[in-house]
């Protein structure tokens, strides 16, 4: 389809969003690394080690997300060219998404195998692909709301290691219903992960269907 | 250098950003002494807490994003750019022509973020410690005007080293990034001592140690030590930021 | 063909379009005149999608823009900037946009070719200098080879060389039988150019008609303009 070309396009020619995933990709390795030298020193930090460091690298991918989204936001008014280009809004958020999923996909998954595979967890691989996947899909509905990228990484990144901790510690079923508890236990946070994503990608569009642009 | 200086302000409290950093910087760590005390006093009770010198200090590092937020967005807002006709041009160019000597800017530029993230400190400081008096007033007392003194230091150097990280950099989400995630309550810093002992040297785990007691830390370094290291660090990349903002090109 | 009936527009409470109503012919070349925010723009972003009216339609040959399939075959619009991201390559942008209305990649060269920016194709899209940001602009309407034109201002930013390339691109492309709508508040240079004119102050339209109607008894349009706007009310007659 159409859009979906233009909008790969877009994803691919965007020099920031390749900075990210290098940084990411590279700061995953160090963690990873780091994670391991701890143990071998007797010092663990964690049981599942194979998927700690993705605690701290989900960042990239909420970064990545909010990059994407707010670069047609930022000083040159790239969404009006797109909207002209692709005036039905609801069917261009929809392939946003989707092809914004489709670029992050293999990102995640070589993120989530850097770490997994070593530790012999292989098997994790897919959930956190999912994982790494849907927040970065969620960083991108949020900065489409918020239209200000630094504005939507304090947001985020205030919510997943300042607030969210908190909450958890203080709240113990809060953890339930927080979308970044996935990262540190799995088996409780997926359904908060997915329909935080989903809530966030329904307002996303509702928002952008409904103002001037 | 007087008006300067309130220019730069004036500046700042122009954007929505810094308030959200004014915020939360200064809510944040009193908030957190409120929401934790049934924890704190069950932990007493318990007896798994022993040492209770740090009630009302070590929420302050939960505020920290206030300061990174403010030092990060004292530069980057220079660097955003002012409209469509020019996407080449950015705020920096109107700020040079007022005040074409770069030396001077940033000296006015980081005179205004130490007051005003000094000021921010004293008052979430205040704000923390009385609320744990308040709160927990007979198992702790009032710490040392020194240490007090070392937490807002702490303070103003984080805002300091954010700062300088984006004359660096120009963008503000690579540090933003960065430091948010570090300011967490395992930070990446934390995670590296685990590995090396030399991390305990990293700017923000070793000036933690100007005001905190009871943290672990793989190697004893003094007070003073630790506010002199830290000051070093900062100044370092202070140094690098000035020369690469005073050399290159807008 | 452009068909604009009684679009009322109100933002922020406050009301900024009343009954806007005209109309921009095929073969012709219609200047929409009007001191600064006096409506242009918001008129203009309506007839494209991008805003949304209060009451009254904006159509394109018979439809609204966003039910124009593949719309920039249809309509190419020159807005204010280059509407690309700075950081960009200029041929990365066209390539994009290309893409999004199935338009093959040759089309990039071509339209690159017509403004004069083959040099500046690897350029990122925020170094470029003002006269070129709306050339990349104007390539970027003529992708898709439309039959209807419609541009904000577009010798804002030209140098004279540029300003006169303009004037006969878009007098070609009328003559092409090419629709072309332009907004201005440069009267001068839009007596040079225009075919039919409408002119509108503080949200209404104050007269429409071809040029010597418009121009009247006056010397000049831009006497014209000046004793059509003096009057505090401004309604349409």
């Amino acid at each position: 389809m159409n859009t979906a070309r233009a909008e790969l396009r877009k994803l691919l020619t965007l020099p920031s969003l390749r900075l990210t995933v290098l940084l990411t990709w590279t700061a995953h390795l160090a963690l990873t690394c780091a994670y391991r030298v701890a143990e071998s020193r007797g010092e663990p930090l964690g049981d599942n080690a194979a998927l700690a460091p993705i605690v701290y690298t989900q960042a990239g991918f909420l970064v990545l997300g909010v990059l994407a989204a707010s670069s047609e936001y930022e000083e040159g008014g790239q969404i009006r060219t797109t909207l002209l280009a692709s005036p039905r809004r609801l069917p261009l958020q929809a392939v946003k998404a989707l092809t914004l999923a489709v670029v992050t996909l293999p990102v995640a998954a070589t993120t989530a195998a850097t770490s997994a595979l070593p530790a012999g967890e292989a098997t994790w691989t897919p959930a956190a692909t999912a994982y790494l996947t849907l927040t970065t899909l969620l960083g991108a509905a949020f900065a489409t709301v918020v239209r200000r990228s630094v504005l939507a990484v304090i947001l985020l990144l205030g919510l997943y290691f300042i607030a969210g901790p908190l909450l958890r510690a203080w709240f113990a079923t809060s953890a339930a219903y927080l979308p970044d508890t996935a990262a540190l236990d799995p088996s409780r946070g997926a359904a908060a992960t997915v329909g935080w994503t989903l809530c966030a990608l329904a307002l996303a569009a509702l928002t952008f269907h409904r103002r001037d642009a | 250098m007087v008006r300067l200086v309130r220019a730069e302000l004036r500046k700042l409290f122009g954007l929505p950003t810094a308030w959200v950093g004014l915020v939360l910087g200064t809510l944040a760590a009193p908030l957190i002494v409120l929401l934790n005390a049934p924890y704190t006093r069950r932990a007493i009770a318990a007896g798994t807490v022993t040492d209770t010198s740090d009630l009302g200090l070590r929420e302050l590092g939960l505020g920290l994003i206030g300061p990174m937020i403010l030092g990060v967005i004292m530069v980057s807002s220079e660097y955003t750019s002012t409209g469509p006709d020019s996407p080449g041009a950015r705020q920096l160019t109107t700020t040079l022509t007022a005040v074409p000597d770069r030396r001077r800017l940033l000296t006015a530029k980081t005179t205004a973020l130490v007051l005003v993230v000094a000021a921010q400190a004293a008052v979430t400081a205040t704000a923390a410690l009385s609320l744990a008096e308040v709160l927990h007033g007979d198992h702790t007392s009032m710490p040392a005007a020194a240490r007090v003194a070392g937490a807002i230091l702490y303070w103003t150097l984080t805002a300091l080293l954010a700062y300088a990280i984006t004359l660096i950099t120009r963008n503000g989400i690579v540090p933003l990034t960065f430091l948010i995630i570090n300011s967490a309550v395992v930070s990446v810093s934390y995670l590296l001592t685990k590995v090396t002992d030399l991390a305990a040297y990293l700017p923000d785990i070793v000036g933690a140690r100007m005001f905190l007691r009871t943290a672990d830390f793989p190697v004893e370094i003094s007070p003073l030590t630790a506010g002199l290291v830290m000051t070093a660090w900062v100044a370092a990349l202070l140094a690098v930021g000035g020369v690469l903002f005073h050399r290159r090109d807008v | 063909m452009i068909t604009i009936d009684r679009v009322s527009k109100t933002k922020s409470r406050t009301q900024i379009l009343y009954d806007v109503s005209f109309e921009a012919r095929p073969g012709r070349v219609t200047g929409f005149l009007g001191p600064n925010g006096a409506g242009k723009t918001s008129t203009l972003r309506i007839l494209l999608g991008l805003d949304r009216p209060q009451s009254g339609t904006a159509l394109i040959c018979g439809r609204p823009y966003r039910k124009l399939d593949r719309p920039l075959t249809t309509v190419g619009a020159l807005l204010d900037g280059s509407g690309a991201h700075r950081a960009r390559k200029a041929r990365a942008h066209l390539r994009w946009v290309a893409a999004s209305n199935g338009l093959p990649d040759s089309r990039v060269d071509e339209v690159l070719e017509i403004v004069g920016l083959t040099g500046a194709a690897r350029k990122r899209a925020g170094r470029f200098s003002l006269g070129m940001s709306r050339r990349l602009g104007l390539a970027t309407a003529l992708l898709g080879d439309p039959e209807v034109l419609v541009l904000d201002e577009p010798v804002n930013g030209l140098d004279p060389a540029g300003i006169r390339w303009i004037r006969e691109f878009l007098k070609d492309s009328a003559a092409q039988g090419r629709t072309v709508l332009l907004s201005s508040h440069l009267m001068g240079e839009l007596a040079e150019i225009a075919d039919d004119v409408i002119v509108i102050d503080k949200g209404r339209v104050v007269i429409q008609g071809r040029l010597a109607e418009v121009t009247g008894g006056h010397r000049t349009l831009e006497d014209a303009f000046l004793a059509l706007t003096a009057a505090d009310s401004g309604g349409s007659w």
